[in-house]
């Protein structure tokens, strides 16, 4: 048997033994569902190559499972996620019920992208696609509540871009007689010109649901923060990055063979930017940490998205590197909202104050991946924001530079909410007993955030694989002109040298460092947040202190224009018309035979007083 | 290792130059509002003599770990920043890193600085504190889309994104940004009133109102670290304005002519203008300073 019909064979067996496995016992099944993340991922990095190939029979089609460099890329997150989010769901999930649904819908979401990953023909990547969606429906609505209102958004949104995906598929077997991708991208050029232009946007918009691409993004925010946060880690970090993975294909092999092409990527690129920005102050007005981090995934998938429909090589490498990175810092953000929720029973900002003393190694790693998300240097973040204006300014996007900046300052707002919001500002009483996170938790938190620095400096080890991704769909190969070890340039040949940047940053934070913290940690002593200058008055004990409400008002007071119009309230208005219609065709199907027979005698009588035009 | 150390001390000759200039125009600041208020005022030196006094306090309390780290984040911005900008053209004197970084990574470490100040003000629990933070963070998006837009027009204009080269070709035309693109220039300067932060836009420190903000529980060392990190950063941003400009500066004196000059627009602005509210002082920058910046880029662009 072959490498990848062993791991898709491991997958789902392992996902229905974890499932039925809590009969036996609790500790069995959490061993299970580890030991079957670990077994396909060690067999998945130990024996994987692009020259694998296999292929299923089924009846009649033929089933083609192969990687490519691109899809390896992308596997690598997928994989290293699951491993990394699955020592977090084990601790996460301890006590809960419904282990086994969990257990059982996680690793065959992890299974299912993997078999998008391999497909290489059209009818497998529809079934894992589907397969992806229902297992990941089944965890959004895993805590039961909302089922309604979450589920049924995100289950509509997901059947959207489910049938525009099939209607491109059953067009293109019946113009190229073939479910490949490869036959789908050497017989594009025969098509006529209406099916050149319908075929990438039916497929764009099967993938724009999943990368929540403006205006398809409105099950995002609800369904991200429903899901339990160790799967919303591998929503939002892998499986987000499925639909990026669909829009990079149809961009290299069928956007750049339109004549249309600088008008399709000019549009879906303004949709990513657009995206970015609304959903930036949209983050910024929440109070419930889930819900920020859901409007921050939007965003941050904007810019993907825009690095990615631009298309130049160093957009394209920036693209891939921020969905690395995306992948990287935003599940470790969720993974901390997890552990937090954990404590303390709840993820509102509002509520929560205080942790830093109390959960010293969630906050490192919350500001790790803040400081990576606002994309400040040293640290990953940087690279990928470096690489996506670049190649911005260098195509002639001044105005969508513009706009992509905004967003990425205003995500500051946020970043700053988050990390004040839990671990900040007064301690107050109540929170006075919660402890760290268990270490199970904290440890894939610290190799994320890890992960951040390294690529901050050495950037080269994910752009090595970006790169050779590039080249397979014949893009220009990038080494030594828009980046080598530890260098990033731009097309004009301006470059920024890592190594010295970490080196000076590092130094000059050491040296203020000691100067002020270790050489007055001894003679001062530490007091409360009570205890602080209040024009001379002191503080009394219950006196509350904490500054939570109506954190950016004056911000939002200043960009209200921006936020009357929520595609939400389109989308709402427009099912509500759709209602009406239905109720209306209701009232003519009435049901009663008499009012059927007057339709008929109408009909009849507008036969006849129609007769002489129609039948002459 | 001669050059190691010739860097290191041209670093710190960089850093104690920029910290003398940026405190002396400080006190000349103070000096110049008190005699539009009809007052006496402190002497110029004033600033030097308050930060040897705050640097000689020992601290007596601090509210934990992040309390003594965002001095020293605020610290990293404002050096590192200052490495990365050429203050001489000849450029023999003091390179550091000149060569290793370009605008767009400036403008990403120059914001470094507020937020990890933010996280110490914010660990000390003080509302106003938090208070002034948020403001700060505001009004930053604010004045930061003027500021990208007239860099961009630059970046556009001259095909390169690099300090270092955009001051060569104005060195070796002779001609200075400001008038090849005035645009650009006005839109810069628009923001830079809003990067100073002196009056209309002190709502940061707000003094009265919020108790000078994320500086306040922050005393002694703590002060002298935050006043020579601001002190030095005003010196980045000047510079950094002259460089883009106004051509440069091919020595020392001409360098402080032409910085304290442009000082004067943030300082004379702010005299006669009261404090704004937060969202004002955010929308004001996304008006006439925002219409400069798009007609910057259009000019930059098409002319």
């Amino acid at each position: 048997m072959d490498i990848i019909n062993i791991i898709l064979v491991i997958f789902f067996a392992g996902a229905l033994i974890t499932a039925f496995a809590a009969k036996i016992s609790s500790i069995v099944q959490d061993i299970l569902f580890i030991g079957t993340i670990l077994a396909t991922s060690i067999i998945f990095f130990l024996n994987i190559n692009t020259n694998t190939e296999t292929i299923i029979n089924l009846s009649h089609i033929n089933l083609t499972l192969g990687l490519t460099p691109l899809s390896l890329y992308f596997a690598f997150i997928v994989f290293g996620l699951a491993v990394l989010a699955g020592f977090y769901a084990v601790g996460q999930m301890q006590g809960k019920k419904k282990k086994g649904y969990f257990y059982f819908n996680y690793l065959l979401s992890i299974a299912a992208m993997f078999g998008i990953l391999v497909s290489k023909d059209l009818v497998s990547f529809f079934i894992f696609w589907e397969i992806m969606t229902w297992s990941s429906y089944l965890l959004v609505i895993y805590n039961g509540e909302n089922v309604q209102k979450t589920g049924i958004k995100y289950f509509v949104l997901s059947a959207i871009g489910a049938y525009s995906m099939l209607m491109a598929i059953v067009i293109i077997h019946s113009l190229t007689g073939s479910f490949l991708i490869s036959d789908l991208i050497s017989g594009f050029n025969n098509m006529s010109a209406n099916m050149q232009i319908l075929i990438p946007v039916l497929l764009l918009t099967g993938f724009g649901v999943k990368a929540a691409l403006m205006p398809l993004h409105i099950w995002a925010p609800d369904a991200y923060s429903n899901a339990p946060m160790s799967y919303t880690a591998i929503f939002s970090g892998a499986l987000s990055k499925m639909g990026i993975y669909g829009m990079v294909i149809v961009f290299l092999t069928l956007i750049t063979k339109l004549p249309q092409e600088t008008l399709i990527r000019d549009i879906i690129a303004w949709l990513g930017a657009i995206t970015a920005a609304i959903s930036t102050l949209w983050a910024i007005k929440q109070d419930d940490a889930k819900r920020l981090l859901a409007y921050s995934s939007i965003g941050q998938l904007g810019y993907i998205v825009v690095g990615v429909a631009i298309g130049t090589p160093l957009a394209m490498l920036a693209g891939l590197f921020l969905a690395f990175m995306h992948g990287v810092f935003k599940s470790t953000l969720f993974m901390v909202v997890g552990a937090i929720e954990k404590q303390t029973g709840t993820s509102n900002l509002k509520e929560v104050t205080g942790l830093i003393r109390k959960m010293p190694w969630t906050f490192i790693a919350a500001l790790i991946s803040i400081i990576a998300l606002a994309g400040i240097p040293p640290l990953g973040g940087f690279v990928g924001k470096w690489m996506l204006y670049e190649s911005l300014i260098t195509s002639n996007h001044y105005l969508l530079v513009t706009l992509v900046f905004f967003s990425s300052t205003a995500a500051f707002l946020y970043c700053y909410k988050f990390l004040f919001g839990f671990f900040l500002g007064q301690e107050e009483k109540e929170w006075s007993h919660v402890k760290e996170a268990p270490a199970i938790m904290v440890v894939p938190m610290l190799i994320l955030s890890l992960i951040s620095v390294v690529l901050g400096s050495f950037p080269q080890l994910i752009l090595k694989p970006i790169n050779s991704a590039l080249s397979y769909y014949s893009l220009p190969d990038t080494y030594n002109n828009l980046w080598k070890e530890s260098m990033i340039f731009n097309k004009w040949g301006d470059q920024v040298a890592l190594t010295p940047i970490v080196y000076g940053v590092a130094i000059v934070f050491i040296v203020f460092a000691v100067f002020l913290f270790f050489k007055n940690r001894k003679t001062s002593r530490y007091v409360t947040t009570k205890d602080i200058s209040t024009s001379g008055e002191v503080p009394k004990e219950h006196e509350n202190l904490t500054f939570k409400e109506n954190f950016f008002q004056p911000f939002l007071r200043a960009v209200e224009p921006a936020m009357k119009r929520q595609m939400d309230k389109y989308m709402l208005a427009f099912a509500k018309g759709l209602e009406d219609l239905f109720d209306f065709t209701r009232r003519i199907y009435n049901g009663n035979g008499q009012t059927y027979a007057i339709y008929a005698i109408i009909f009849v009588i507008i036969l006849l007083l129609l007769s002489n035009n129609l039948f002459s | 290792m001669e050059s190691l150390l010739m860097n290191i001390l041209g670093a710190v000759t960089t850093f104690l130059l920029a910290f003398a200039v940026g405190m002396t125009y400080g006190g000349l600041r103070r000096k110049i509002v008190a005699r539009v208020q009809n007052r006496y005022g402190p002497p110029f030196y004033q600033n030097f003599i308050d930060a040897f006094k705050l640097y000689s306090k020992s601290t007596a309390i601090h509210h934990g770990a992040m309390h003594f780290l965002g001095p020293a984040f605020i610290m990293v911005s404002s050096v590192v920043s200052l490495m990365f900008i050429p203050v001489l053209t000849n450029n023999q004197w003091f390179p550091n890193l000149n060569f290793q970084g370009d605008l767009i990574f400036l403008i990403y470490i120059m914001v470094f600085g507020p937020l990890g100040m933010a996280l110490g003000a914010g660990q000390t629990g003080n509302p106003n504190s938090a208070i002034g933070v948020t403001r700060g963070l505001s009004q930053m998006v604010g004045f930061e889309i003027p500021w990208v837009m007239a860099l961009i027009a630059l970046m556009v204009q001259y095909k390169t994104t690099s300090i270092t080269g955009l001051l060569d070709i104005q060195v070796q035309s002779g001609h200075w940004f400001m008038f090849e693109n005035p645009f650009a220039f006005s839109a810069a300067i628009l923001a830079s009133l809003g990067m100073f932060r002196y009056s209309p836009f002190d709502i940061v420190g707000a003094p009265t109102e919020l108790a000078s903000g994320p500086m306040s529980e922050n005393g002694g060392k703590f002060l002298f670290v935050m006043m020579s990190s601001g002190s030095v950063f005003a010196f980045v941003k000047l510079t950094l304005i002259v460089d883009l400009f106004m051509g440069g500066a091919s020595n020392l004196i001409i360098l402080v002519i032409k910085t304290f000059l442009l000082y004067m627009i943030p300082v004379t602005y702010g005299i006669v203008s009261p404090r704004y509210r937060t969202e004002q002082s955010i929308t004001y920058f996304w008006g006439w300073p925002l219409f400069f910046g798009l007609i910057a880029i259009i000019y930059a662009v098409f002319f």
